[in-house]
């Protein structure tokens, strides 16, 4: 069997998965509201009002699951912080992997300077996930409690909720493409059930981080 | 079907509430417990169940104390932001001018609420069903007047072709501008030029009205720039990964991925 290394706590993989499905659940539900012509779909939950009740619900274990992953003094907590830490700290390196992302994305490579943990482009999906997350997240408790907050709030909190969730679904295609589908990066995909990657990938794609840390961490 | 109107004119009004009463009657509303907010005013606000009501707001003019009463209801705007906003193409308009909600399509999201300038639109927790002013389209439809209008005791209500009514509410502004450089029309030019038109005496502020009510900027961003914007974002990254697809098949990379896992099997992984 290949050599792997480990990426993934189960604190990270608990709150990606969290943050992934009550996003599609979300997702679909919210899509019942924004577009007219998805709302027979809603009929799978049994109607619109029902979906709308199940995309509250939902919204509070987005929100909840989130906050839980940095609480605490665990593994998982800590490697939540050093994601954040991490991915905020944009860089030359980073800038530069970024740049190729285009190359990578339909297949082709061109060498990049040695990445941490996060590439440069993991650094920027993270980025954008977090705004938009922090924006659908504040603007739907908005939209939610509308009657004990000043019009003008709540009339903004309606193009913020939208372009968020439209943008990350945008974002969320080109993810599940990068993760499932795509020959070279979707060795990855291991990780983010399991916590382990094959170590060939990993000295490829973070030759920083698999120098520095993951390289202590290999198994058959 | 012409084009209706509803002039309002508040220096008719004596504030008897009887147009108040008379909506609940037609439109068959339950009566509200209230209670007294201000001197005169028992109801503060629109609820489902109430479309109209009077406000009295207090001013002073010469340290006397003046009423400045205001019968409230849908201004059934030309261009109205609640249709604008409204998720489930539930809110129309009428050629007779009245905008009115389809309570079938309705779901109670709330949309039309927030960016009513006036805060007319209301939804019943309950039913999930936004409720307002229908203008009593059954009856201008058929011939008779709204009926607010028709229990009008003093003719502060009038109804008719607005072609016929505007010209004569601008005749009486004109009339009492005489006496009162204030007077003026509110509603014929605002969204679009209101249904519902009235004659104040002051300032819109001094009867508790926006000065200059418009459709919210945000409600344009939303609907002509975020959601178009978005659905090209997504298409776009749709439309970039089956490219991707076919970009890797065609450069042989998925052949290449199975064939350097399989070799770096062999080396037993680095």
């Amino acid at each position: 069997m290949a050599k792997e290394v480990y990426r993934f706590s189960a604190g990270e993989r608990f709150v990606h998965w969290c943050h992934g499905i009550a996003f599609l659940l979300l997702l679909f539900t919210g899509l019942g509201v924004l577009v007219i012509a998805f709302q027979p779909a809603m009929n799978i939950f049994g109607g619109i009002q029902v979906s709308r009740n199940i995309h509250r619900v939902v919204a509070v274990l987005f929100t909840l699951g989130m906050l839980v992953g940095f609480i605490g003094k665990g593994q998982g907590a800590r490697q939540m912080r050093r994601w954040f830490k991490d991915v905020v700290n944009f860089r030359k390196a980073d800038l530069a992997h970024a740049k190729n992302f285009g190359i990578e994305f339909f297949g082709g490579h061109k060498p990049f300077p040695p990445q941490g943990k996060f590439n440069g482009g993991e650094k920027l999906n993270s980025m954008f996930t977090i705004l938009g997350t922090l924006g659908i997240v504040i603007s739907g408790y908005i939209m939610w409690f509308a009657s004990s907050m000043p019009a003008v709030v709540v009339q903004w909190a309606y193009p913020i909720h939208a372009a968020c969730a439209l943008f990350m679904a945008a974002l969320l295609i080109a993810h599940l493409y990068l993760g499932v589908l795509h020959p070279d990066s979707n060795q990855a995909l291991k990780g983010i059930f399991t916590g382990w990657v094959p170590a060939k990938f990993a000295y490829e794609h973070y030759e920083k981080w698999y120098n520095e840390e993951a390289k202590e961490t290999i198994r058959e | 079907m012409a084009k209706k109107m509803v002039f309002i004119d508040t220096s008719l009004c004596t504030g008897c509430k009887a147009c108040s009463v008379a909506c609940k009657a037609w439109n068959d509303l339950p009566a509200e417990k209230t209670r007294r907010i201000s001197s005169y005013q028992t109801q503060a606000d629109f609820t489902p169940t109430t479309y109209t009501y009077v406000r009295f707001k207090e001013e002073y003019y010469d340290n006397k104390m003046h009423f400045n009463m205001l019968k409230l209801q849908c201004f059934h705007c030309d261009d109205p932001a609640c249709m604008k906003a409204c998720s489930s193409d539930a809110i129309y308009k009428t050629e007779s001018g009245y905008t009115l909600v389809d309570r079938d399509k309705c779901i109670g999201c709330g949309y039309c609420v927030a960016n009513c300038p006036w805060g007319v639109p209301k939804i019943d927790e309950a039913t999930n069903k936004m409720y307002k002013c229908n203008g009593c389209i059954d009856r201008v439809e058929n011939g008779m007047k709204p009926a607010c209008a028709q229990v009008c005791q003093t003719g502060a209500i009038q109804f008719g072709d607005r072609d016929e009514l505007m010209p004569k509410a601008q005749a009486r502004v004109a009339e009492l501008q005489l006496t009162n450089p204030k007077a003026h029309l509110y509603g014929d030019k605002l969204m679009g030029g209101t249904t519902y038109v009235y004659l104040l005496q002051d300032r819109p502020d001094a009867y508790g009205l926006p000065l200059n009510p418009t459709s919210p900027i945000s409600l344009t961003l939303w609907k002509d720039i975020v959601h178009p914007l978005g659905g090209i974002a997504i298409g776009a990254s749709a439309a970039a990964i089956t490219v991707g697809v076919i970009a890797n098949l065609l450069r042989g990379n998925y052949a290449n991925r199975a064939k350097n896992i399989a070799e770096s099997h062999d080396e037993g992984g680095m």
